[in-house]
């Protein structure tokens, strides 16, 4: 489950009013989540939590659950 | 024809002979792969017997092209195998990047040192005035394929997308693969690795499938790519200067045609191929010149290129460079397009070719907000008439590009442009038609297809797959009969085997 905090990160940036994440949703499952948005997703994602991702973390991300989870795993959660 | 066969020519037939590789629309390969797959099917109910066989003739079929250097592949499966079993086997960070470096290193050293070579003396000869005469290298055909399908294994297991195998065998089968090692599709272990514990069974679907495929490619590559290349394409490309601007303007048509009728052709075949054989392969086309952008198109033409260089380079840098913003996308898209370019072959046309598309590319990306918005001011957007305009100009872009990926000399390019422009005779039109009716005609029925709706294609594949068993056997004879009348006395290599 991804928290409401990264949900609206992420429904900004695609300029979406709604989306149903669920734990398997992947990017390609989210409109507008292409290639060079997602680079602008995790831009917000770093400015808005105030932390900083290793791009080796976030080539290996998989399913937007695991944004969530690296995102936590950052906040020290 | 069959009663005449001299006994004595067929170890010669046989043996390795680098003008002669064994294209799929050849009568030698027709006739060796009928008889493996005769064998496959017969003897094949054992696993190991099975994969034991495949790897066996995939080596004979690169030998028959490559000589000796099939050792290559050998080498490169040993490589690639243990790099991934240690990259795996290890926790630290640190000795995953350094077997990853080493093997990079080690696979892109054999890719440069057969194909680049001589480039690279040509470049040095050229910077500092020496005079170093180019070796005699033999470029080993496929390599560029091959080389980075073996990559994609350890960049995967490096980016865990997928577990490392530990059965040799099965590693070996993927890369010595026979239908996809010459000219692709550059399919992806965690793709190809699981179909092998599959028990071979053929579906009828499957079956229907595999013979249109076929049928679809040879038509495509002999009956329209080969004949509008020799009888016309290359003719105005050579001397530009003799034909008229209609007639050069037609001939970046049929080039475009031809190109992708020649690749695309030979994918077809490679997929139906495998599928006899009991193995899915990736889709590398779906009708390209319908696309919208160039980045439209790049989703469509060589997929799994355009795929191996998205998540192995182009999102890396992409991500490293991240907080350059869009000037990170620009970076990533420009060095992404060079390789891409460089990738096809030693030559300032191709890495013009791909600079040229690494442009546009970013251009695209510099005018995409005010570009949206000008086309909802003008109340166009997400209309029939945009995307036919769209199509229109992103064919008119990919074609005259491939001039570029033509040409070995840029005055050519420069000469039928100027045709173009300056002395197009359209009065000619109808003599053009009536002096080479066949070329007309293959052109339109090629392009007719090309943008046929998908239903045609669904119902013919449920037409060919309802046909009983003989039925679909006469259909392929008639075809490769039809490909037969069209073969000119020389093998037309397919474009893309000299990369």
């Amino acid at each position: 489950m991804i928290s409401p905090e990264l949900k609206k990160v992420i429904l900004k940036q695609l300029n979406l009013d709604d989306f149903d994440f669920n734990d398997n949703t992947i990017a390609p499952d989210v409109p507008g989540w292409d290639s060079l948005n997602h680079i602008n997703i995790i831009l917000a994602v770093e400015e808005n939590f105030k932390v900083k991702f290793k791009s080796m973390e976030l080539l290996r991300l998989k399913k937007v659950n695991d944004l969530q989870e690296l995102l936590d795993s950052k906040l020290g959660k | 024809m069959l009663w005449n066969i001299d006994l004595t020519k067929i170890p010669e037939l046989l043996s390795f002979n680098p003008a002669d590789p064994l294209i799929f629309s050849t009568s030698l390969f027709l006739i060796l792969f009928s008889i493996f797959l005769l064998f496959y099917n017969f003897f094949g109910k054992n696993k190991s017997v099975r994969i034991g066989m495949l790897i066996f003739f995939s080596l004979f079929f690169y030998y028959k092209s490559a000589g000796y250097y099939a050792g290559i592949l050998v080498l490169l499966a040993g490589v690639n195998f243990l790099s991934g079993k240690w990259i795996a086997g290890t926790e630290k960070l640190s000795f995953k990047r350094f077997y990853l470096f080493l093997t990079v290193i080690i696979n892109i050293g054999i890719l440069g040192y057969f194909k680049y070579t001589n480039f690279i003396i040509d470049i040095l000869n050229g910077i500092s005035g020496s005079e170093i005469s180019p070796l005699n290298i033999f470029l080993p055909i496929g390599i560029s394929f091959y080389t980075f399908k073996s990559l994609s294994y350890v960049f995967d297991i490096y980016l865990e997308s997928m577990e490392s195998t530990n059965s040799f065998r099965d590693f070996c089968l993927y890369v010595f693969f026979f239908p996809n090692i010459l000219a692709g599709p550059i399919d992806r272990a965690s793709a190809f690795l699981p179909q092998i514990d599959n028990e071979p069974y053929l579906s009828k679907e499957d079956l229907g499938k595999a013979v249109l495929l076929i049928m679809v490619g040879l038509i495509k590559k002999v009956v329209i790519a080969d004949y509008i290349g020799i009888n016309f394409v290359d003719r105005v490309f050579d001397f530009p200067l003799r034909f008229t601007g209609l007639e050069n303007l037609a001939a970046v048509y049929a080039y475009a045609l031809q190109i992708y009728c020649d690749f695309s052709g030979y994918t077809d075949m490679a997929i139906g191929i495998a599928l006899l054989l009991g193995f899915k392969l990736m889709d590398n086309f779906n009708y390209p010149f319908k696309a919208t952008s160039i980045a439209d198109f790049w989703r469509r033409w060589h997929i799994s290129l355009s795929k191996w260089l998205l998540d192995y380079l182009f999102k890396p840098i992409q991500m490293s460079a991240r907080s350059l913003r869009i000037f990170g996308n620009v970076t990533a898209l420009l060095v992404t397009f060079l390789i891409c370019g460089i990738w096809h072959g030693a030559g300032w046309n191709y890495i013009l070719w791909g600079a040229f598309h690494g442009a546009m590319m970013s251009f695209s990306l510099f005018i995409q907000a005010p570009r949206t918005k000008f086309f909802t001011f003008l109340k166009i957007r997400n209309t029939k008439f945009l995307k036919f305009f769209q199509v229109f100009f992103t064919f008119h872009l990919v074609a005259f590009s491939f001039m570029i990926f033509k040409t070995r000399d840029f005055q050519s390019v420069i000469d039928m442009l100027g045709q173009i422009v300056n002395f197009f005779h359209g009065e000619i039109f109808f003599q053009f038609v009536e002096r080479m009716p066949v070329i007309v005609t293959l052109m339109l029925l090629g392009y007719l297809f090309h943008f046929l709706p998908n239903k045609v294609e669904t119902f013919a594949q449920r037409t060919v797959t309802a046909l009983p068993l003989v039925g679909k056997a006469i259909l392929l004879a008639l075809v490769i009969w039809l490909a037969a009348q069209f073969k000119s006395a020389d093998i037309q290599p397919f474009i893309y085997f000299q990369f």
